[in-house]
């Protein structure tokens, strides 16, 4: 089992990562969840060795893997977010290349290489030059470079920044494939919500360095347990009803956007016939009204007051 | 190490340009401002003096005895303008007893240009010496004793071999064909920024790969690759263009080997101070040409006598490369007159590549 310990990183005395306490138990798939700048790859980057943390621990099955860095890096992948590939070479070269340095060779490379390739889908475009593929396959390829040595814990950070849908949804599967046939245990940064919420067991939800919420995503929606989200249509809208709406007993968040209201209030607030009043009174027609139920994006929204996406 | 450079060839076998093109470059370079190809240079004289005609006349016929150069008397107005605009490297300005260049740009063919004038005019001056003393026109007399004089002068080495004499051309060769090497070299170098920036340096740390073999695999291909270089321009040069190159080629090629070594490091050294290849990219080609400059290599042997330059000379490999292959083709030596040149050269390169490694690795951290 990996696990860190009030791990935290400093950049020139700015705190990028403070007391982070994680774990990976073995065969599971864990999500980082955050926006940009969140500290994500820098708590990647520490995990995987790459670079020191300036405080904490990180152990690996109770061993200390500052001191060893080995434990941790002989049995994981890491898929770093930039493309880390020869733009020069074929696919088959590039992954020819990082197996060998993993000390693959001869049949056990030609195996490895065959079934990384035929993993991410790009057999039939092995020969081709890296430079001449779409983001997403060259994304694609940037996994398989990671596969090769099989690896017990696969890390991945942001593997689907800038792709198209179906390069994404193949890189989906190919992790949920990775996770429940191979068992291979899975650490999955990103800050589309829908992808972690498809792949992960459970979830870290970072802001400014911190993690400020982590659990399943059950548990997490269950911090919104006490809330109802409301979306609200209307034919117009003005600041006087809006700011009317906010002082209703019971709203905790509202999102206006165009014609809608987004509304986060606590149960049993009676804010409906509260709302209907209030748009008679400034001759607002109601178009429609909808309960909603919480999403780990509300969540976000709850603890952070913003969105992933801010 | 070997799966490094492996990767390496493996790119410049795909795009094999630079390469291709450097090699060419040094060629070309040599060729064209070394008079390689044995073309006529023309060189513009004149007169400012009253009876300008008579001494363009003169010093015209006694310059014109070179193959390498055309004298051709031009107005003084046009020679300056030419000089102003660059359009001539040289030109001759002719008095009754002696000379004044005119340089706009100092190319390695002025020195030659002013080789030649300043021999031709001493010449004459003896000439005229004698003719003050014995009265009479001598010159005749004198060209032909000196056709046969009875006292030769033949220069010999230690091993009684005749002395190979200077040749401008030669030191040109070596001179472009390091320079071009030390571009090559650097953006080979480059290569280890490229690769951190783009995540694969990181992948192979994550490896069982050791860091020392990272290195090695990085330095040893820009090393063989450049000594390719090298080797390609002085083979066709000595085998092909019939340049005299001496007959000790390994030594030569030994020297620079210890050259290319020195220069990895520094570039090596300029690598860590530098975060992207872009940076690298800006700051080593501007950096580059001035070494030989300040090297003097263009220019005839003792040309820079300024105690800093000569300083900042020593600091780099291409001074001692120079000297140590100059005195192994004109003069003959062996390993062990170079012996010190190399040692300089191995010691600036495994400071260099101390320094350049560990500010690569603080960085890193």
């Amino acid at each position: 089992m990996l696990e860190t310990i009030n791990l935290s990183k400093s950049f020139k005395g700015k705190k990028v990562v403070q007391d982070l306490n994680l774990y990976l138990a073995d065969g599971e798939s864990v999500g980082l969840l955050g926006p940009n700048g969140a500290g994500k790859s820098t708590t990647i980057s520490m995990i995987s060795t790459l670079i020191k943390p300036t405080s904490g621990r990180i152990t690996m099955n109770g061993v200390n893997a500052i001191d060893k860095p080995g434990e941790i890096r002989s049995v994981s992948g890491v898929v770093p977010q930039e493309l880390a590939l020869y733009q020069e070479l074929s696919a088959y070269e590039n992954l020819k290349f990082f197996g060998s340095i993993y000390k693959l060779r001869g049949k056990e490379l030609a195996k490895a290489i065959q079934q990384a390739l035929e993993f991410v889908g790009l057999d039939d475009r092995k020969k081709d030059l890296v430079r001449t593929y779409s983001g997403g396959m060259k994304r694609r390829l940037n996994i398989a470079a990671a596969l090769l040595h099989r690896p017990q814990i696969l890390i991945l950070d942001e593997p689907t920044v800038g792709i198209d849908p179906q390069s994404r949804n193949h890189i989906l599967e190919a992790v949920r494939t990775l996770n429940q046939q191979d068992g291979t245990t899975i650490l999955y940064t990103s800050h589309y919500m829908e992808e972690v919420e498809q792949l992960c067991d459970r979830l870290y939800i970072m802001d400014h360095g911190k993690v400020i919420a982590a659990g399943t995503k059950e548990e997490l929606l269950r911090i919104l347990s006490t809330e109802d989200k409301i979306k609200v249509e209307v034919n117009k809208l003005d600041e006087a009803f809006v700011e009317q709406v906010k002082t209703i007993e019971g709203v905790h968040k509202i999102e206006v956007t165009e014609l809608q209201l987004k509304i986060i209030a606590a149960k049993g607030s009676s804010l409906i016939s509260k709302l209907v009043h209030l748009t008679e009174k400034h001759h607002i027609q109601l178009l429609n009204f909808q309960t909603e139920t919480p999403s780990l994006e509300d969540v976000f929204l709850h603890l952070t007051g913003r969105t992933l996406r801010d | 190490m070997k799966d490094v450079l492996w990767a390496q060839f493996a790119k410049d076998k795909r795009k094999p340009l630079l390469v291709l093109l450097l090699i060419v470059g040094s060629i070309a370079a040599t060729l064209l401002f070394g008079g390689g190809l044995q073309s006529v240079t023309t060189v513009v004289i004149f007169s400012e003096e009253a009876n300008a005609a008579e001494i363009e006349k003169k010093w015209g016929g006694l310059l014109n005895t070179n193959d390498t150069f055309t004298f051709e008397v031009v107005e003084p107005d046009k020679a300056r303008e030419d000089i102003k605009k660059g359009n001539s490297d040289v030109a001759v300005k002719l008095m009754e007893d002696d000379y004044r260049l005119l340089v706009s740009k100092n190319m390695p063919s002025v020195s030659s240009v002013e080789q030649h004038v300043k021999k031709v005019f001493l010449q004459e001056a003896q000439i005229r010496a004698v003719e003050s003393q014995e009265g009479g026109d001598v010159r005749e007399e004198i060209e032909s004793y000196l056709d046969d004089p009875p006292f030769q002068l033949v220069a010999q080495g230690l091993d009684s071999e005749q002395i190979t004499a200077y040749n401008i051309r030669t030191q040109l060769l070596f001179a472009f064909t390091f320079l071009i090497s030390m571009f090559l070299l650097g953006f080979k170098v480059n290569n280890v920024t490229q690769d951190k920036v783009a995540g694969i340096w990181d992948r192979m740390i994550l490896s069982p790969l050791k860091k020392t073999n990272m290195y090695s695999g990085y330095l040893l291909y820009s090393f063989l690759i450049t000594m390719f270089q090298i080797v390609v321009v002085l083979i066709v040069f000595k085998y092909v263009l019939q340049y005299d190159v001496g007959d000790n080629l390994w030594l030569i090629i030994l020297i620079a080997a210890c050259f290319t070594f020195g220069m990895i490091s520094i570039a090596m050294l300029i690598t860590g101070f530098v975060r992207t290849p872009e940076q690298f990219y800006a700051i080593y080609p501007s950096v580059i040409p001035v070494i030989p400059l300040v090297s003097g290599v263009y220019m005839m042997p003792g040309t820079i006598t300024n105690p800093v330059l000569l300083f900042i000379a020593d600091l780099f490999p291409l001074a001692h490369a120079m000297e140590a292959i100059m005195s192994v083709v004109f003069y003959g030596t062996g390993l062990q007159d170079v012996l010190m040149s190399l040692l300089y050269m191995l010691l600036i390169g495994i400071v260099a590549m101390g320094v350049g490694i560990n500010l690569v690795e603080r960085r890193s951290n």
